[in-house]
């Protein structure tokens, strides 16, 4: 009796303070056993009728941003991104400051009205800190850093529609941003994400694909090098079926590098029409 | 001074250069090979969900902890999982107080992904009323010295604490059937987490222009090396997570070769983790038994004194039922150690000394009143007993029909040899009973 | 203070001495000068220690206390292992593990004119002397020796450098050899650079030997000399 009453009080001293705090909470993004569902119908066609193989609609345009040294929209089916360069300037705190590169800043977020529910989505949690931190590194990885000492490069990434492989979609738009910056670099960084469902690889998933609770891989290359920068993945995979998986995405990653070159070279045409060369 | 130069840790060109160097004939400045791991010790604090991980220099804390809470609206019926790593200043001159930086984040983040996106942890059994209160299970993984490849050592220590770790039980009760009650380990025995599977992180660094592979990187490594990759197997050959955050590319190739060389070690780091959780829980059970040390002692004792006079047999009379109740203790002690003996050194003293016969004769002195049948409760039927136990405490549904129906055709038995102790010794038999259990 | 502690200094010699301790009440000393070292201070009549460690006395009248601290105290005279950190127009700075940066000017090397200044990457190892060490201001050091001669100072090239403690800078430097050095140096060929900071350089012919003698040092650190001698051995008949 007395542990029961022990119990009671202990419900009530708790109970009502975490409701407060649980209805601050955002609703889980992943949506419970979607597993059953059927991502790959007979007849081989996605729930947006894609074949298992297909990307999604690219599309791309350079030079959205005029404050901007550099700036690019991408977008992958639904999922769209801006993203912005500023540098390379003055390095803005100095503590930071390196004597032989250049420093490379990241800052990525989702707008509130990206996705479905209308949740405030605080700033700097834990995810978009990872993925900023993400995004830097793999930009790092091509910017040639020690032809600009003693100056900062800052991307700036937001996420304006969001719905699957939005992390694929601001390297890509990163990419473009840096390039139209006119930032030297060794290759271009372009990234794809691939899945497995229904016993299936999956190439580019979507928001409901990805939020099956399957496993995601996003693969970012430098296609000119053939090598692999990025590579995240949840969820459990057997190994082989990994390496098939993350084949996939790099075929992918291939096919958004060709989109990204021809979108550079119209881009570079336009440029030179304009100055009349 | 420039602030800029305030407190950093800095490296010399001549370090740089030389690991570069030394890996070009497969050497490293601790003179590891390429793929040897450091040395991994796991030790346990004395609660229960607490371990502390030591990798070379690195030193990593786990703790669990466990909070009835609301579940999120759109899982009802599952636990939760959360992770929270601290970086504190003092491990490292480059942590900063306050904000978790990048890397405690990506710490974090990995592990979380290790063990939530791979269903390590089965929180549907973390359920007590769907909808109404759920268990939280909270990991902290604190940094307490960097020696190098934090997350591979934040990753053991937050599987051995979560290995070791146990709730308290609870059930519903109260008129509407909706009620909490939570029993305190003395009660019942706390229940451990369930476990499928231990998701093993293992991280690779990429050093040089060749891009020359290396595991586990020390703290110099780290500060040298072109990027990292780090994959999360477990021992059945499944890829839980793989993080490599950008930096320096490498070819599908190695990434392939890295995870083959990921699972060797996931399996290596597997064993040396279920081996030291092995010997805590042996450890925590004779610490149980070790909570009763009076009993042993006072059979002892008594049976020390009486061989010289047995006067003390009358006062001792009044004892009896208490003897009884001890002897199955102490009796119980002599089987666990006789299971335990070559496994731990360890061993408590007291048990060693209360040799079986010994202390049959002692009871035989000194138990008078108390009929035969008491006194010959074997280990068999003590078993027999448990299982009435278990059954009764209906937690858990496992046991099959015939076990049930055995234990029924006992039950008679029992509940007349119960009848015959004084209720209150009830508990502590359940207790004991509970721990063979476990 | 009015509990004057008399006991004679002559027993505390060479002992383990904590913070607090009095080693020498002056009062009872006359018509002598003494010097004290690190570790030891003034209080009115009274030398106490300051830091745990072994008391030491070098005759005719010098007492300072022997530690071994990770961090380094500037002291004047002292050969020390630095980091090139910045450059300036007149210094570079120059992080020698001390509480604060160290100065080395510009013109501190031999026959060192506006003309000739030496250019050093961030993260050059240096092998430097320190001149002035005063509380209060930034060490100064100097490539040269008292006579303004180069003697060994200056950028160490190639080689591999750990941080150790001073008191273990002070066992490798102190003669005769220690039994580690003097055992490894029989049978290899390498070349070692110890700083009064706690920083010590290897460089040989081959990364392995870097290894071996970095580790053996550091593995030894806490072993008395036989022990030393014994394990150096076992290494070295491992590494043939």
């Amino acid at each position: 009796m007395g542990l029961k009453c022990l119990a009671q009080h202990y419900l009530k001293s708790t109970g009502p303070s975490f409701i407060l705090t649980k209805k601050n909470k955002p609703l889980r993004r992943r949506t419970a056993s979607l597993s059953k569902m059927e991502f790959v119908n007979p007849e081989g066609l996605r729930l947006d009728g894609r074949r298992p193989m297909e990307m999604r609609q690219l599309r791309a345009e350079i030079g959205v941003v005029s404050k901007a040294d550099g700036s690019a929209v991408f977008e992958m089916g639904n999922t769209k991104v801006i993203a912005a360069v500023y540098g390379p300037r003055e390095v803005q705190n100095r503590s930071q400051q390196s004597n032989d590169e250049a420093l490379v800043r990241c800052e990525y977020s989702m707008a509130n009205f990206s996705t479905g529910d209308r949740m405030r989505k605080p700033k700097g949690d834990r995810r978009s800190t990872e993925i900023s931190m993400v995004i830097r590194q793999t930009m790092e990885a091509c910017i040639l850093t020690h032809l600009m000492p003693r100056s900062q490069i800052d991307i700036f990434v937001q996420v304006l529609q969001a719905d699957g492989g939005t992390r694929s979609a601001c390297i890509n738009a990163a990419t473009l941003a840096l390039a139209d910056a006119g930032i030297p670099m060794t290759d271009i960084v372009t990234s794809c994400s691939a899945g497995f469902l229904n016993g299936t690889p999956l190439l580019d998933l979507n928001y409901v694909e990805d939020s099956a609770g399957g496993p995601d891989v996003t693969v970012g290359i430098l296609p000119k090098l053939d090598k692999v920068t990025l590579l995240q993945m949840d969820s459990k995979l057997q190994m082989e079926t990994f390496e098939t998986v993350m084949q996939l995405a790099t075929e992918g990653c291939k096919a958004v590098a060709s989109y990204i070159r021809e979108v550079l070279l119209e881009n570079t045409k336009q440029l030179e029409s304009r100055r009349g060369v | 001074m420039e602030q800029r130069f305030a407190n950093s840790w800095r490296m010399t060109v001549n370090e740089k250069k030389f690991i570069e160097t030394a890996l070009l004939s497969d050497l490293r400045t601790d003179g590891r090979g390429p793929f040897d791991y450091r040395n991994l010790t796991i030790q346990f604090g004395s609660e229960d969900g607490s371990s502390e991980v030591q990798l070379g220099q690195t030193r990593v804390m786990g703790f669990v902890t466990s909070q009835l809470v609301q579940p999120y609206r759109d899982r009802p019926n599952e636990g939760t999982l959360a992770i929270f790593t601290e970086f504190s200043p003092m491990a490292d001159p480059s942590f900063e107080v306050g904000r978790p930086g990048e890397s405690a984040v990506e710490l974090g983040r990995i592990v979380d992904r290790g063990l939530r996106e791979s269903k390590a942890i089965d929180t549907e059994s973390l359920c007590v009323i769907a909808g109404k209160w759920v268990w939280s299970v909270r990991i902290d993984l604190h940094i307490l010295d960097n020696g190098g490849n934090l997350i591979d050592a934040a990753n053991i220590a937050a599987l051995a604490a979560l290995l070791t770790f146990r709730r308290p039980e609870c059930t519903l009760g109260g008129e509407d059937g909706q009620e909490v009650i939570m029993h305190p380990p003395e009660v019942r025995e706390p229940l451990p987490l369930i476990v499928h599977h231990l998701p093993i992180a293992v991280t690779f660094a990429f050093i040089g222009n060749q891009s020359i592979v290396i595991i586990d990187p020390s703290h110099l490594e780290e500060a040298v090396m072109g990027g990292k990759l780090t994959a999360t197997l477990n021992t059945n050959g499944d890829v839980c997570a793989i993080q490599k955050a950008g930096g320096e590319g490498v070819l599908q190739s190695v990434v392939m070769q890295c995870l083959r060389i990921a699972s060797v070690k996931a399996a290596d780091i597997t064993g040396k983790i279920k081996k030291a959780v092995e010997l805590y829980k042996t450890s925590r059970d004779l610490k149980k038994i070790k909570r009763h040390p009076d009993s042993v002692n006072i059979s002892n004792k008594l049976k020390d004194m009486e061989k010289p006079k047995l006067k003390l047999e009358k006062t001792s009379g009044s004892q009896s039922d208490d003897m009884e109740v001890e002897s199955h203790s102490s009796k119980k002690d002599e089987h666990k150690c006789k299971a335990v003996i070559g496994g731990t050194s360890s061993w408590d003293p007291y048990s060693k000394v209360a040799d079986a016969d010994e202390l049959k004769e002692s009871l035989a002195s000194q138990d008078v009143e108390t009929p035969d049948q008491k006194m010959d409760v074997t280990p068999h039927e003590k078993q027999q007993l448990n299982v009435i136990d278990e059954s009764l405490r209906d937690a858990d549904p496992s046991p099959s029909l015939s076990v049930a129906a055995e234990a029924g055709e006992v039950k008679n038995k029992a509940e007349s040899l119960s009848d015959a102790v004084k209720p209150k010794h009830k508990r502590k038999k359940k207790n004991l009973s509970n721990s063979d259990g476990s | 203070m009015e509990l004057k502690p008399s006991i004679p200094s002559s027993s505390l010699i060479d002992q383990h001495v904590f913070p607090g301790d009095v080693v020498l009440d002056l009062s009872k000393i006359t018509s002598q000068t003494i010097k004290l070292g690190g570790g030891l201070r003034q209080d009115g009549d009274l030398i106490s220690v300051m830091k745990g460690g072994v008391l030491r006395f070098s005759k005719p009248n010098k007492y300072w206390v022997e530690t071994s601290q990770k961090r380094y105290v500037p002291s004047a005279g002292d050969n020390v292992l630095g980091i090139v950190v910045d450059a300036r127009s007149d210094n570079f700075f120059v992080d020698i593990k001390g509480p604060t940066l160290a100065f080395l000017p510009v013109l501190a090397f031999e026959g060192g004119t506006r003309r000739n200044i030496p250019k050093f990457e961030m993260g050059t190892l240096l092998y430097v002397r320190v001149v002035k060490a005063d509380t209060g201001m930034n060490p100064e050091l100097s490539c040269m020796d008292a006579s303004g001669k180069a003697a060994e100072y200056g950028p160490l090239k190639e080689g591999f450098m750990f941080e150790t403690s001073t008191g273990l800078s002070r066992t490798l430097l102190s003669s005769p050899t220690c039994p580690v050095l003097e055992t490894l140096g029989k049978k290899i060929a390498f070349e070692i650079a110890v700083g009064l900071n706690g920083r010590v350089w290897v460089n040989s012919s081959t990364p392995s030997i870097v290894v071996l003698v970095s580790n053996t040092i550091i593995q030894t650190a806490s072993m008395s000399p036989t022990q030393q001698k014994i394990r150096v051995e076992s290494l070295l008949q491992k590494m043939q």
